[in-house]
């Protein structure tokens, strides 16, 4: 499974960096940066990202590995 | 209980309303439920209604897809749209719809949300605005589509929504007066007096008339084309009617939708009051979410509060929907709301964070920059008794981010 952002509704924001930092950042520019790949035991994190962002961009890629 | 699987009725469509039938389901509840709204459309990302300009050759339908919330297809849920909730017998658990029909439901969900306030009732049209105010899909459609062609663009009000809305209407090539009567500037009730005249300066240094007090008082319109009363109380001025009549936006608060619950011995003052499991102490199968809900609030002990932000919308419904799988036997782990308060807006370039409740401080201290130039990034901490009880960060771009999730990271672990 792995994190996939659309960058056309992606507005930078930022929510999901405050809900997984560990996952998302943003860059000095303020744009978004993240890790595709996460470890199971840190799914609720994930999921409060996804959750969090007004815009709705981040989704799960079940079908990669 | 009617018949083996009870019907759980979910009044409004929005994503409370949503998120609390798919905790539902996660719960593997056996039950048929059932989504009212009173929109035509099944939700959407109410949020995206602000963010972005509609681009010109695909349009409306283009920018409706990007709207999109996961899980609306689901064909476990069944959606009456375009269907009012008129009234509601809590005693005998019927709902009265606008179709002519009504609902006998087991266990109800309250996700009706709040509507624009607006200064006068009835038909606000008049001779000299075009009238309106955004909360729905089609509001954001008509006022996107008016913004393309208008020149002039008034707003009433500088929240979140107002500041987004001047925003816009700035990329739309529009010429915007922002009126605050009773304020400095924008999220001045949330942030303060300094932090609202800085942002308030920023917006101006972007070309919008900002306004406030007297200058503003004099020019909001009541909707009968008419000037308020100013402060003298003196006779009211009548404006000419305009051939080209400007558009004129009211973003000035908002109202819950609870009239149709009235007459059951609900606590209404407010939206709807349920404890910390978001039920409704007054009705055992009754639970309330989103916008509408007045839970107890996690930061100050004594009090209730309600909070108008799409992550509360998403944990409060699907607590709903936990605690009521719970009340009907099922397995839900459901622990009391400790939502942490987390909002983001763009005005004009400059990021907006605020985290925590601001609100409720008795001082703040800037940690790091000038309020005197937001864009170059400002962080500030609110405190109560001098214990940080929110934050705030203004930037063009991201530089002091991390410095800021610092602080939200003590803030959260508090
Ligand atoms: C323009 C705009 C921009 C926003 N931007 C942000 C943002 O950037 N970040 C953020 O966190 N929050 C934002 N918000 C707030 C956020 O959208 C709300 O907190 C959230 O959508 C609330 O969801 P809800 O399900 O409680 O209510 P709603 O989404 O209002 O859903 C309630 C639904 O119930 C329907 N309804 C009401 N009464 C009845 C009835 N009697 N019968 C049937 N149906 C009924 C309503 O029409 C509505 O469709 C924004 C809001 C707006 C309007
Ligand atoms: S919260 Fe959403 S919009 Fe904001 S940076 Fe993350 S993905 Fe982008």
């Amino acid at each position: 499974m792995k994190i996939f952002v659309d960058q056309v509704k992606c507005q930078n924001h930022g929510l999901c960096a405050i809900s997984s930092p560990d996952h998302f950042e943003l860059d000095a520019d303020g744009e978004l940066r993240y890790q595709e790949s996460f470890d199971e035991e840190n799914i609720d994190e994930i999921e409060d990202a996804i959750d969090s962002c007004p815009l709705q961009a981040i989704a799960l890629n079940r079908d990669s590995a | 209980m009617t018949g083996s699987a009870p019907l759980i009725g979910i009044v409004g469509s929005g994503i409370a309303g949503l998120r609390a039938a798919n905790a539902l389901l996660k719960c593997g509840v056996d039950a048929r439920i059932v989504i009212l709204g009173d929109e035509a459309h099944r939700t959407y990302s109410r949020p995206g209604l602000t963010k972005k300009r509609y681009p010109p050759p695909d349009g409306i339908e283009a920018a409706t897809e990007g709207l999109k919330v996961p899980g609306v297809e689901n064909t476990a849920l069944t959606w009456h749209l375009d269907t009012r909730v008129e009234t509601a017998d809590l005693r005998d658990r019927v709902l009265r719809l606008s179709t002519g029909d009504t609902l006998a439901y087991d266990r109800l969900v309250i996700a009706s949300g709040v509507r624009p306030r607006t200064s006068a009732e009835g038909d606000r049209e008049c001779a000299v605005h075009a009238h309106r105010t955004l909360r729905g899909l089609d509001d954001a459609r008509s006022i996107h589509q008016e913004l393309q062609k208008s020149k002039k663009v008034t707003i009433a009000g500088a929240g979140f929504v107002a500041c987004e809305l001047a925003s816009l209407a700035k990329e739309y090539g529009c010429e915007v007066v922002m009126l605050e009567a009773l304020r400095h500037g924008p999220f001045e009730r949330i942030l303060g007096t300094t932090t609202a005249r800085s942002l308030r300066s920023w917006i101006a240094r972007n070309g919008v008339t900002f306004l406030t007090g007297d200058a503003a008082r004099n020019m909001l319109c009541d909707g009968a084309g008419r000037l308020a009363k100013d402060a003298s109380g003196s006779k009211d001025a009548y404006l000419e009617p305009a051939s080209d009549r400007s558009l004129y936006i009211e973003a000035i608060g908002s109202v819950p939708n609870v009239e149709w619950l009235r007459g059951n011995g609900l606590d209404l003052s407010d939206g709807v009051r349920v404890d910390e499991y978001m039920r409704v102490s007054e009705c055992e199968d009754v639970f309330a979410a989103g916008d509408i809900a007045r839970y107890p609030d996690p930061w100050t002990s004594e009090s209730h509060t309600r909070m108008e932000f799409w992550k509360n919308a998403i944990d409060t419904g699907d607590l709903a929907g936990k605690s009521l799988a719970s009340s009907l036997g099922y397995d839900a782990k459901i622990s009391r709301i400790k939502y942490f308060p987390n909002m983001v807006t763009e005005v004009f370039g400059l990021r907006i964070q605020i985290a925590g409740n601001p609100k409720i401080s008795d001082s703040m201290e800037i940690v790091r920059g000038d309020l005197e130039r937001p864009d170059h990034g400002v962080v500030v901490k609110y405190l109560r008794e001098g214990a940080m009880v929110g934050a705030a960060y203004l930037d063009r771009g991201a530089r002091l981010n991390s410095l800021y999730i610092e602080l939200l990271t003590a803030l959260r672990a508090r």
